[in-house]
């Protein structure tokens, strides 16, 4: 069997593009306008949500069966919730200066709803490597809408990417302005209603 | 076993589980958080006396030794005068000074004032005339993100530089945080005791200001002796 038409790797696929839990689902938008003015924190963010996605579905996955099904939102939340809190700790241990700039929104990964909606919907019931890889997709696909937002704020909003600067001084000299609206938060709704437009006029062809 | 109790069984083993892992992460990275944190702090301490160039990334290295080469940190008594205490601190303020080859430039008070969801932690930090801020800045609070957390930024923060806390006869006045724009709402003759205000943190500001005068009146003493030149280590 080819590893393209493997099951699990259709799993892992699917939410990338063509589910994408941003531009099609419209899930977890509230992080993605916060933490998209710069790439830096965009990268972090998609990283850390990615660890516990993919982490917080194999483990509901393996516990699935014996999981009591009165008390089941308790446990993924539980199961969720510890798994922020260790990426938090790592991130204000080794990179202090990002976890800082992302203030309250990894915790708050805890109350995201791609999270919450995988777990309940995907891992419930289905196996655990499957799960596994459905989180890593939706993780991935979740983070690669926000490092495209951030590349498109950081670029026009500050003229930088990374942090390093982009734009010539020959442009700012002749003339050439930051949008200052990119840095603010209603600039991620208008990328991110740009790019779902433009993803469903591909996919419609 | 009833399905009840199975639920509570799972559940309590869950609990155990979880408080488990979420002390080991926090324990066994506490020792570089804690590094972190004080470098952050020692950071915004240089950044107050204009040591920290903005457009820079430092290496910890090299705060290290920024802070150790240019800050000494001593303790101020009731009379206003500059000790080194070991041991007792009781009624003692801590103060540190911006040491050049001897000459002290600007000495700085640590700032622990009330915002409007925790305290706010930072340095204060004042040119050896006695009257003149050099530098604020904030390294904790709890303030709103976007609202009061603006506190944190370096447009807010460069505000103070140059302010005076006392007026022209010489009296205290400690520095004020304006409601809007300090140009549209001070006095032009009171606007060199006034920062611009946040727009969304009134309280913030409010509170801040409060506090920093409370502060400020605490290390007048030290100040006075500053503005007059007076000696500052005890006469024994």
């Amino acid at each position: 069997m080819k590893l393209t038409s493997n099951k699990t790797f259709k799993t892992f696929t699917d939410p990338l593009w063509q589910n994408n839990p941003i531009s099609i689902q419209v899930l977890g938008i509230c992080s993605a306008l916060a933490v998209t003015v710069q790439l830096n924190t965009a990268v972090v963010m998609a990283l850390a949500l990615t660890f516990v996605i993919s982490f917080s579905n194999l483990t509901v996955s393996i516990l699935r069966n014996s999981i009591p099904s009165n008390v089941r939102i308790i446990f993924e939340l539980s199961i969720i919730s510890t798994l922020v809190i260790i990426a938090d700790q790592v991130l204000q241990a080794f990179l202090y200066d990002i976890s800082r700039q992302l203030s309250v929104f990894v915790g708050l990964i805890i109350t995201n709803c791609i999270v919450m909606g995988r777990a309940e919907t995907f891992a419930m019931s289905n196996p655990p490597l499957r799960s596994f890889a459905d989180g890593l997709g939706n993780g991935l696909g979740y983070g690669g809408v926000l490092v495209l937002v951030a590349f498109f704020r950081e670029l026009l909003g500050s003229g930088k990417l990374f942090g390093f600067d982009i734009i010539p001084q020959a442009f700012y000299t002749a003339g050439y302005e930051n949008m200052g609206f990119m840095l603010l938060a209603p600039a991620a709704f208008i990328i991110i209603g740009l790019l779902v437009w433009l993803q469903k006029t591909i996919m419609d062809k | 076993m009833s399905d009840h109790r199975k639920s509570f069984v799972a559940v309590g083993i869950l609990c155990v589980v979880c408080s488990l892992l979420i002390t080991a992460a926090s324990n066994g990275l506490r020792g570089y958080q804690l590094r972190n944190m004080n470098l952050d702090r020692q950071k915004n301490l240089l950044r107050s006396v204009g040591l920290i160039d903005d457009q820079r990334k430092y290496l910890a290295d090299e705060i290290e030794s920024l802070y150790r080469n240019n800050i000494r940190s001593f303790y101020v008594d009731s009379d206003g005068r500059i000790i080194e205490v070991s041991g007792q601190t009781a009624g003692r303020l801590p103060i540190y000074l911006y040491m050049h080859e001897d000459e002290i430039i600007a000495y700085i008070v640590p700032i622990d004032a009330r915002g409007l969801w925790g305290r706010i932690n930072g340095y204060l930090a004042i040119d050896s005339d006695g009257t003149t801020i050099t530098g604020f800045t904030v390294y904790k609070h709890q303030e709103t993100p976007g609202l009061g957390g603006e506190i944190e930024r370096r447009w807010f923060q460069k505000n103070f530089e140059g302010k005076k806390i006392v007026d022209q006869e010489g009296s205290f006045v400690s520095v004020g945080i304006a409601r809007g724009l300090v140009e549209d709402r001070v006095p032009e003759e009171r606007q060199i005791h006034y920062v611009d205000g946040i727009s969304g943190a009134t309280l913030t500001g409010r509170y801040l200001e409060a506090s920093l005068k409370d502060i400020l009146m605490e290390y007048e003493p030290v100040s006075v002796r500053f503005r007059k030149q007076m000696p500052l280590e005890p006469v024994d």
